[in-house]
C-alpha cells in the first residue's frame, strides 16, 4: 500500500517537473524575450543587449531555469512587465478569487451531478432516468459562455437577484465577490456535472447489474444498504477519474465564465496576460494549471485505492 | 408432507425488440425438505431465471406471464417489497454461480457474511464451511481467496440466516475437479445436517448424479423430462435426455464416444498413430518463471504428428503456461522446444514466419479471443492473408468459406458477428481461425470448458477428425481427466508445474500409478449415482524424486514420479489442502 502512494506521489512529482520544463522551454522558444516585449519594435540593439544583462537573460537556459525553479518553489515568479510588482503576489490574489467560484462549483457539481447519475442509473430507462439523462445532454452540448449568457438573462436581467457583472478590482474581499460568485459558478456546475452525471449513470447501472448486487439483494438486504456498500464503492471508481478531469478543466472554463460576469479571477488574469504578452505572469499560471491537472489525478488515483482493495492489499492482480 | 417449493406452471418472458420472448414456459416443479431436486439444461434452457425465480428475482426487462411461485406457503411474486426481502435469506438463499463475481469486491468476506443476518458468529459459519483460519480468514477480500474458498464463503453467507430452501445456481462451475468434489461434499453434508430443501441448477450431469434426488431436465424453458435420479440416469425416457446423458464422457470410454440422435453412444477406436511418425514438438526440461516465482519446473514431452497429447492438472499446475510458452506468447526461462522446422524457444513475433503459422493456439474462451466488431470470416480471413497462405482477396474469402465449413459450420455464417454465434459455434471459428495458418501443431487450451456437454461432444469429435484428416499434432490441455480420455494419445499429468505421471491414455487409466493422478481420477464425476471412484486413493504422500532417480518406470513409456507414503508425524497441514490452492487465488 505504501509503496504505491509513494510511486504514484514521486509519478505526480516527475510529470510535474517535466511540465515546468515544457512551459520554460514553450516561453523559450516564442520569438522575442522580455526584454524585447518591454523595449518594444523600436528599441536599439545596444538597450537590449544591456537589458538583458541586467535581467540575466544572457545566461545558459538551464541556469535560467533552474533560478526559475528555485524561485517558484518559494512563490517567487519574478515582476510582472506590466505592473512591475512581483508576479506571485499578483497571480495569488487572482487565483483566490477563482478558487471561491471554483470550491463553490466543485461542491455543487460534484455532490449534485453524483445524486443525479445515481438516481438516474438507480431508475434506469423510468422517467427521472430520462429526464436527468436529456438535462444533461442538453447541459453537455451548449457552450459554457451561453450557459453562463442565459443565467445572466434570466437571474439578474429579468429576476434581479444576482449582480450580472462584478465590479470590484482583483483586490476585493470575500464580502464584496459573495454576491457575484453564485451565477458563474452555477454556470460552470452544469457544464461540469453533465459528464459526471452520464459518467455516473452508466456505471452505476453496470454495477448493479452485476452479480455480486444480485447476491446482495437476494441476501435480503435493502436496497439502500445494497447501493451504498455494495454498488457505491465500485460504481465510483470510474467517476473520480472523470470527476478529477473536470475539476482540473475548471481552470480552462473558468477563464471564459470570468470574462461574462468580468470577475477578478485567475482566468481574466491569463487573458489579459496574454494580450500583454507578460510572459513571466503566463509562464506562472501554466505551471499553476499544472499543478491543479496533477494534483487532481493524484487524488483521484488515491481516491481509486481507498475504495479499490485490490490496490491497497499485498495481494498481486 | 407439504412442499416447501411449489412451482405452478410459471412462464417467464423479457421483452426484446417490442415483442415477449419465452424463457420458462409453464413449469411445474416441487421440493421437499431433506431432499435435492436437480434442474438440469443446457444454456438457454432458462433454468438459472428459474433458480433465481425461487427468490422473487427476475433480471431487468423480464416478467412473469403466468403461474406462481411458492415457498415455505407464501407467492413470492405477490409479496409485498419488506416482506420478500425478510423471505430472502431467512427462507430461501441463493448460492450464486460464480462466486468469484458473486462476492463484492470492496467489502471483507467477514462482513458480506455477517449482513446477511442470523445469530450464528461469522467465525462459526466460516468453520461450518470447513474452512482453515476462520478468524484471520473473515478478514480478507474476495481476491484474497482460492476459487473453492470463495465458494464456501458464498455458502457460509447463503446458510447465515439459516434458511429452510437452497438455490445453488451452478455451484462448481470453473471450478477444478478436485475442488468442486471438496464443495458438493460440503453442500451435501450441510444440507442433511440442516435439514435443507435444496435446488441445485446444473449443466453437469455429473454434479447432478453426486447429489441430487430428483431431476428435472429442462430445454428452451420447457420441462422436458422429471424423475427420481436413479431412474432418470439408468433409463432416462425423452431421447433429448439420452443424447444428453451419452455426450458426458466418462472415464472408462475407451475411445472417443460419438452420440446419436436417438442417444445411443458409439465408441470410435482411437486413430493409431505411425510408429514412425515424425516428432513434431518436443519439448526438454522446460522451466517458465512469473516474475521470481517458477510455474513450470524442467517438463519435458514430445507430440508427434498426428497425435493427441493431454497435458492434466488442476488451475496452478502451470499447464496454461506451457501452452502459451509453445504458442510463443511467454518466453521459457530455460530448457529448449523445438519444431520440426525451428526453435520455438522464442516469443511469437520473433519467430520466421513459416514456422510462426504451424504452431497455431485455440483459446479457452472463444468469446473473448474474437473481436466483437469484426465479422467471423474476417476473423479467419485476417491470418490467412497475414501468413500470405492465400493470394488476392477472392481466393482468401473462398479460403475462409471453406474452412469454416471444414469445422463442420454452414459458410453462410462467415458474415455474422461473434455475439450472432452460440458458443459453440464461435469456438469452431476459432480453431477455424487457427487451421488458416496450416499449422501442423495445434494448441488446444482447454477449449470445451465453456462449453455445454453436447456442444463438448461435437467439439471433441471436430478435433478428432481434424487431426485425422490434416495429421495434426495436438497439445489438449484440460482439467477433466474424463474429457482426455476419449481423444488423447497420451497423458502427462501436472502438479505444481511438475510431470508427475505420464504415459500411453489406456495405461494410465488403467492403472495410475502417482497419488495425484488417483487424486484427478476419483474427483472425476461419472454420469451415475452409483459410481464408485475407480481407484483407491492415497490421502498422504511424498514427493521421492531425487536428483538422477526420478522416475519409477512402469513400461511402455508409462512412468510416475517417485514417491512415499507420507510419515504423518512432518506433515503438520490439513492433508487435503493441496499446496497449489493457495496460489489458485492470485493467478
Amino acid at each position: 500500500m505504501l509503496s504505491f502512494v509513494a510511486r504514484r506521489t514521486a509519478a505526480a512529482l516527475g510529470t510535474l517537473l517535466l511540465s515546468s520544463l515544457l512551459v520554460f522551454l514553450a516561453v523559450q522558444a516564442l520569438p522575442g524575450d522580455v526584454a524585447t516585449q518591454v523595449l518594444g519594435k523600436d528599441a536599439t540593439p545596444q538597450a537590449v543587449a544591456q537589458l538583458r544583462g541586467s535581467l540575466g537573460l544572457d545566461r545558459p537556459a538551464w541556469e535560467r531555469y533552474a533560478d526559475w525553479m528555485r524561485g517558484a518553489l518559494h512563490g517567487d515568479f519574478g515582476t510582472s512587465l506590466v505592473s512591475g510588482k512581483a508576479v506571485g503576489g499578483d497571480v495569488a490574489q487572482y487565483l483566490g478569487n477563482s478558487a471561491l467560484v471554483a470550491v463553490i462549483t466543485i461542491l455543487f457539481a460534484v455532490t449534485g451531478s453524483l445524486l443525479l447519475g445515481i438516481v438516474a442509473g438507480l431508475y434506469r430507462d423510468r422517467w427521472p432516468d430520462h429526464l436527468i439523462s436529456t438535462v444533461s445532454l442538453v447541459g453537455m452540448s451548449v457552450p459554457e459562455f451561453v450557459v453562463a449568457t442565459v443565467l445572466v438573462l434570466c437571474f439578474s436581467v429579468a429576476l434581479p437577484w444576482f449582480p450580472a457583472v462584478v465590479l470590484y478590482g482583483p483586490d476585493a474581499t470575500v464580502g464584496q465577490l459573495l454576491p457575484a460568485v453564485w451565477l458563474p459558478a452555477l454556470a460552470l456546475a452544469v457544464v461540469m456535472a453533465a459528464y459526471i452525471v452520464r459518467m455516473a449513470r452508466t456505471s452505476v447501472i453496470d454495477v448493479m447489474a452485476s452479480e455480486y448486487v444480485t447476491t446482495a439483494r437476494l441476501k435480503g438486504l435493502s436496497t439502500w444498504r445494497v447501493v451504498t456498500r455494495h454498488a457505491l464503492p465500485s460504481a465510483l471508481l470510474p467517476v473520480l477519474h472523470v470527476i478529477a478531469l473536470n475539476v482540473a478543466w475548471l481552470l480552462g472554463g473558468v477563464a471564459v465564465v470570468e470574462n461574462v460576469f468580468n470577475y477578478p479571477g485567475v482566468g481574466k488574469l491569463m487573458l489579459s496576460s496574454v494580450q500583454n504578452r507578460d510572459l513571466p505572469v503566463i509562464q506562472a499560471i501554466a505551471l499553476i494549471s499544472a499543478v491543479v491537472y496533477v494534483a487532481c489525478n493524484l487524488a483521484a488515483d488515491l481516491g481509486a485505492m481507498a475504495l479499490n482493495p485490490r490496490l491497497r492489499t499485498r495481494g498481486r492482480t | 408432507m407439504t412442499p416447501l417449493v411449489s412451482v405452478n406452471s410459471l412462464s417467464v418472458a423479457y421483452r426484446s425488440g417490442g415483442r415477449d420472448v419465452p424463457v420458462v414456459r409453464e413449469v411445474s416443479l416441487e421440493a421437499a425438505a431433506g431432499r435435492t431436486l436437480a434442474l438440469v439444461g443446457e444454456s438457454g434452457s432458462g433454468k438459472s431465471t428459474l433458480a433465481a425465480a425461487l427468490l422473487g428475482h427476475l433480471r431487468h426487462g423480464s416478467r412473469v406471464t403466468g403461474g406462481s411461485v411458492e415457498v415455505d406457503g407464501r407467492d413470492v411474486f405477490a409479496l409485498p417489497a419488506p416482506e420478500l426481502r425478510r423471505l430472502r435469506g431467512r427462507t430461501v438463499a441463493m448460492v450464486a454461480q460464480n462466486a468469484g463475481q458473486a462476492l463484492t469486491p470492496s467489502m471483507r468476506v467477514g462482513r458480506q457474511i455477517a449482513e446477511a443476518g442470523g445469530d450464528i458468529p461469522v467465525i462459526d459459519l466460516l468453520d461450518q464451511v470447513r474452512l482453515p483460519r476462520p478468524a484471520e480468514l473473515a478478514r480478507r477480500y474476495p481476491h484474497e481467496l482460492s476459487g473453492g474458498q470463495q465458494q464456501r464463503v458464498a455458502l457460509a453467507m447463503a446458510i447465515a440466516a439459516r434458511p429452510k430452501v437452497l438455490v445453488l445456481d451452478e455451484p462448481t462451475t470453473g471450478l477444478d475437479v478436485v475442488t468442486q468434489r471438496g464443495v458438493l461434499d460440503l453442500i451435501a453434508a450441510l444440507r442433511d445436517e440442516l435439514g435443507l430443501a435444496a435446488v441445485l441448477v446444473s449443466h453437469d450431469l455429473g454434479v447432478v448424479a453426486h447429489l441430487a434426488d430428483e431431476v428435472c431436465v429442462l430445454k428452451s424453458g420447457r420441462v422436458v423430462e422429471s424423475a427420481p435420479t436413479r431412474q432418470l440416469f439408468a433409463r432416462p425416457a425423452e431421447p433429448y435426455t439420452k443424447r444428453l446423458l451419452a455426450s458426458v464422457p466418462r472415464l472408462d470410454d475407451a475411445g472417443l464416444a460419438l452420440v446419436r440422435e436417438s442417444g445411443e453412444r458409439d465408441i470410435r477406436p482411437r486413430a493409431v498413430v505411425p510408429g514412425d511418425a515424425p516428432v513434431a514438438v518436443s519439448a526438454r526440461d522446460v522451466t517458465v518463471d512469473y516474475g521470481r516465482s517458477r510455474v513450470v519446473h524442467g517438463v519435458s514431452f514430445e507430440v508427434r504428428r498426428g497425435e493427441v497429447l493431454a497435458l492434466v492438472g488442476e488451475s496452478g499446475s502451470g499447464k496454461s503456461t506451457l501452452a502459451w510458452a509453445l504458442a510463443g506468447l511467454r518466453t521459457p526461462s530455460g530448457g529448449t522446444m523445438t519444431h520440426e522446422s525451428g526453435d520455438l524457444a522464442r516469443p511469437a513475433q520473433r519467430r520466421p514466419m513459416s514456422l510462426r503459422r504451424r504452431v497455431q493456439l485455440v483459446f479457452q474462451n472463444a468469446d473473448t479471443s474474437l473481436n466483437p466488431r469484426r465479422s467471423v470470416g474476417d476473423a479467419v480471413r485476417r491470418p490467412l492473408r497475414f501468413f500470405r497462405t492465400a493470394g488476392g482477396r477472392a481466393e482468401s474469402a473462398e479460403r475462409a468459406r471453406r474452412l469454416i465449413a471444414d469445422v463442420r459450420l454452414d459458410p453462410a455464417l462467415a458474415d455474422r458477428l461473434p455475439a450472432q454465434l452460440s458458443g459453440g459455434q464461435r469456438q469452431r471459428i476459432g480453431i477455424a481461425r487457427a487451421l488458416a495458418g496450416e499449422p501442423d501443431v495445434l494448441v488446444a487450451d482447454e477449449i470445451t470448458t465453456a462449453l455445454d456437454v453436447s456442444v463438448q461432444a461435437e467439439v471433441l469429435r471436430l478435433v478428432d477428425d481434424l487431426r485425422r484428416e490434416r495429421d495434426l499434432a495436438c497439445l489438449f490441455i484440460s482439467h477433466d481427466l474424463a474429457v482426455v480420455r476419449g481423444i488423447a494419445d497420451r497423458v502427462v499429468v501436472l502438479r505444481g508445474g511438475v510431470v508427475v505421471e505420464e504415459g500411453p491414455t489406456e495405461a494410465v487409466f488403467a492403472a495410475p500409478r502417482h497419488p495425484y493422478t488417483r487424486r484427478l481420477m476419483a474427483a472425476a464425476l461419472e454420469p451415475d449415482p452409483d459410481a464408485r471412484p475407480p481407484v483407491e486413493v492415497t490421502p498422504d504422500w511424498a514427493d521421492a524424486a531425487q536428483e538422477g532417480d526420478v522416475w519409477t518406470d512402469h513400461g511402455d513409456g508409462h512412468r510416475a514420479r517417485r514417491w512415499r507414503p507420507a510419515d504423518t508425524s512432518a506433515t503438520p497441514d490439513a492433508p487435503d489442502t493441496p499446496p497449489t490452492s493457495i496460489a489458485e487465488g492470485v493467478s
